[in-house]
């Protein structure tokens, strides 16, 4: 203290009492740039919640006399999450109840999220309780580990709801086929969460380019992937650990296998599954057709054997005869690298799409082949946009052209963008048909479909041989 | 040395400011649903890059990392703004962007791919800041205008009454 360099001062003001006026004075002088904050603070807040008001208020509002759709969410992890928001921004919804076996974690935030949006949800860790006593509900949304699709939906149909469940639609074609019969059985909707299906983009490009202008002319080849950058496995702070019995209890043997169960065999199906599953199921919808044949190669490359049952890297070639012809279709998918992300990529004799659910990295191109009809008619159309425009600096910088390469083509933009969350409009039509509106995109019978030809790759890359598809096997 | 008035309520003005970018630091990262503090620390570089990736990759280290920097924005902010415990709150204050500089440092041939603001050439904002923020310890400028000053003066006649 004793270098204090305001001392002097403080001697001269407080004289011989401890605390005089002034001290208190400029002792409290800076209070008030705290209610300044507070003030700031709070502008800002009302600030993005009229943000927020507007952005609601700039959607189409929901019909007045709109009947809610009472709505429960069963799996409030990383996907459920991701479908929670999306469903949030869908108006004529209620929801009632989330359940999830990570109470401390998953299901608070559930539960505090609604809450933020003014829902009271009831919190359950058992789902068979959930159905018990959610007399109300309408439909469940579905987002657990694959190898509780089948137990959960057939549950939540055989209790009278609608069921939306997240792809894979089961680990096992065994569950798939639960799945559907209990679809039938009760006459529920059951859509599963192929979003893609349902994707303004990619419907566009289906119905429109492909089906209707043909852009593409006899598509032969398809090549598509998602490659991922190595990733730490998922871990759990200590406090929030699940107690080992009720990991048991819904057949996890680990808090790791429980965060990781994606590579689990038994619990899902690996990356081909995971992420292949999304992109092989388009393939199936724009060559309008299901696989004869499949050959595989993959294997665990890279990863630890004791903490990674499935394959981290696999490739496969499908064979499809389409009604224009024969097809092959590649797809690859590896954990180690990220490289070029994902896409998929049709490729017919007039023409190329590359495209993704990704709206920054493959947004939708395609591109003419220079023998191919004019596109003119459906750039006025406005089917897609105008060629890029090849700089001539950019031409003169190329070199010459070799007689043995092909004149690159013209390059277009699917003129479609979708603003909401990728999700966003699956569940819309899954809601919409609840309300009679419209036919699912993704029904059971169509998951299947796609459960056997993605399923047949961890298959076909044990056999080590081709493997072909007898029709019967898409029929669930 | 002593110092002027003005310098002396420029000191004060500087810490209120200073504790103000803190306090909003701190509750931003509380208010936002799911803030962590991993990516920054996985971007590490620098001689100090293995200890802040191993805070990142032990998601309980994380998970203690992610509540200290929350609350201890807002304590310092709060120290800062109204006087309180300044120099404790500066000391926090300094030790917290000592581990930003360190943790991402703007040190010639790192690149970062989100470069958040402007360039820099070794000195970066939180540097500066820091540099302030030793201003403001060095002058116990909560004793100039703060509640330092309060709990200094009660202290003090306690200090008084004790040995009577």
């Amino acid at each position: 203290m004793a270098d204090d360099p305001r001392k002097p001062e403080d001697e001269a003001a407080g004289g011989g009492r401890t605390l005089d006026r002034r001290d208190v004075l400029l002792g409290l002088s800076t209070v008030p740039a705290l209610g300044l904050f507070g003030y700031a603070w709070r502008k800002q807040r009302s600030y993005e919640q009229q943000q927020r008001e507007m952005a609601e208020a700039s959607r189409p509002a929901p019909a007045p006399d709109l009947e809610p759709i009472d709505v429960a969410l069963i799996g409030a992890g990383a996907q459920g999450q991701v479908l929670l928001d999306a469903m949030l921004r869908i108006p004529g919804l209620r929801f009632r109840a989330v359940c999830d076996i990570w109470t401390d974690f998953n299901l608070r935030r559930a539960v505090n999220t609604l809450k933020k949006y003014k829902f009271e949800a009831t919190g359950y860790e058992d789902y068979r309780e959930l159905l018990d006593k959610e007399k109300k509900l309408d439909a469940v949304v579905i987002a657990t580990p694959d190898f509780w699709h089948a137990p959960h939906t057939v549950a939540a149909l055989q209790a009278g709801k609608h069921v939306y469940c997240e792809k894979e639609m089961s680990n096992t074609l065994e569950g798939a086929r639960q799945m559907v019969a209990a679809a039938r059985a009760t006459g529920k909707l059951l859509q599963i969460g192929h979003q893609r299906r349902s994707n303004p983009r990619y419907l566009h490009c289906r119905e429109k380019l492909i089906g209707e202008a043909k852009l593409l002319g006899r598509i032969v080849t398809v090549n598509g992937q998602w490659n991922r950058a190595v990733a730490p496995d998922l871990g759990a702070p200590d406090r929030y650990l699940i107690p080992e019995a009720r990991l048991k209890q819904y057949g996890f043997r680990t808090m790791h296998e429980f965060r990781n169960w994606r590579w689990y065999k038994g619990k899902g199906g690996g990356p081909i599954v995971d992420l292949g599953s999304h992109q092989i199921d388009v393939y199936n919808w724009f060559l309008d057709a299901v696989p004869s044949y499949v050959i595989a190669s993959g294997g665990l490359d890279y990863h630890d054997p004791k903490t990674h049952e499935w394959y981290d890297t696999a490739m496969v070639v499908y064979e499809y005869e389409t009604k224009q012809g024969p097809a092959r279709a590649y797809y690859q998918t590896q954990t180690t690298n990220g490289s070029q992300g994902y896409f998929e990529n049709f490729m017919g004799d007039q023409g190329t799409l590359v495209i993704s659910e990704s709206e920054a990295n493959y947004p939708g191109r395609l591109y003419r082949d220079p023998n191919a009809p004019a596109w003119d008619e459906w750039v006025q159309r406005g089917y897609v946009t105008a060629p890029k425009v090849v700089e001539k600096e950019e031409k003169e910088d190329a070199s010459v052209l070799d007689v043995r390469e092909s004149v690159s083509p013209d390059e277009h933009r699917v003129p479609v963008v979708l603003r909401d969350p990728y999700h966003q409009p699956h569940l819309e039509n899954f809601f919409a048909a609840i309300r009679g509106k419209t036919p699912l995109n993704c029904p059971a019978e169509v998951g299947y479909e796609s459960a056997v030809t993605v399923l047949k790759v961890n298959e076909a890359i044990e056999a080590k041989q081709r493997l072909s598809f007898r029709p019967e096997d898409f029929e669930a | 040395m002593t110092l002027s008035r003005g310098a002396a309520f420029a000191i004060v003005a500087l810490r209120v400011v200073i504790g103000w970018h803190f306090l909003y630091e701190g509750l931003a990262k509380l208010q936002a649903p799911a803030w962590s503090a991993a990516g920054y620390l996985k971007q590490a570089r620098g001689p100090f890059a293995f200890f802040f990736r191993a805070l990142a990759a032990d998601p309980n280290l994380l998970e203690r990392v992610n509540q200290a920097t929350m609350w201890g924005l807002v304590a310092v902010g709060l120290g800062l703004v109204l006087g309180c415990f300044t120099r404790l709150a500066s000391l926090g204050g300094i030790a917290f962007l000592l581990m930003f500089y360190l943790c991402n440092p703007p040190f010639v041939g790192y690149f970062y791919a989100i470069p958040t603001e402007g360039s820099y050439l070794v000195v970066n904002k939180n540097l500066v800041e820091l540099a302030a923020l030793v201003v403001v310890l060095l002058t116990r400028s909560g004793h100039v205008a703060g509640l330092d000053r309060i709990i200094h003066g009660l202290l003090r006649g306690r200090r008084r009454l004790a040995p009577a």
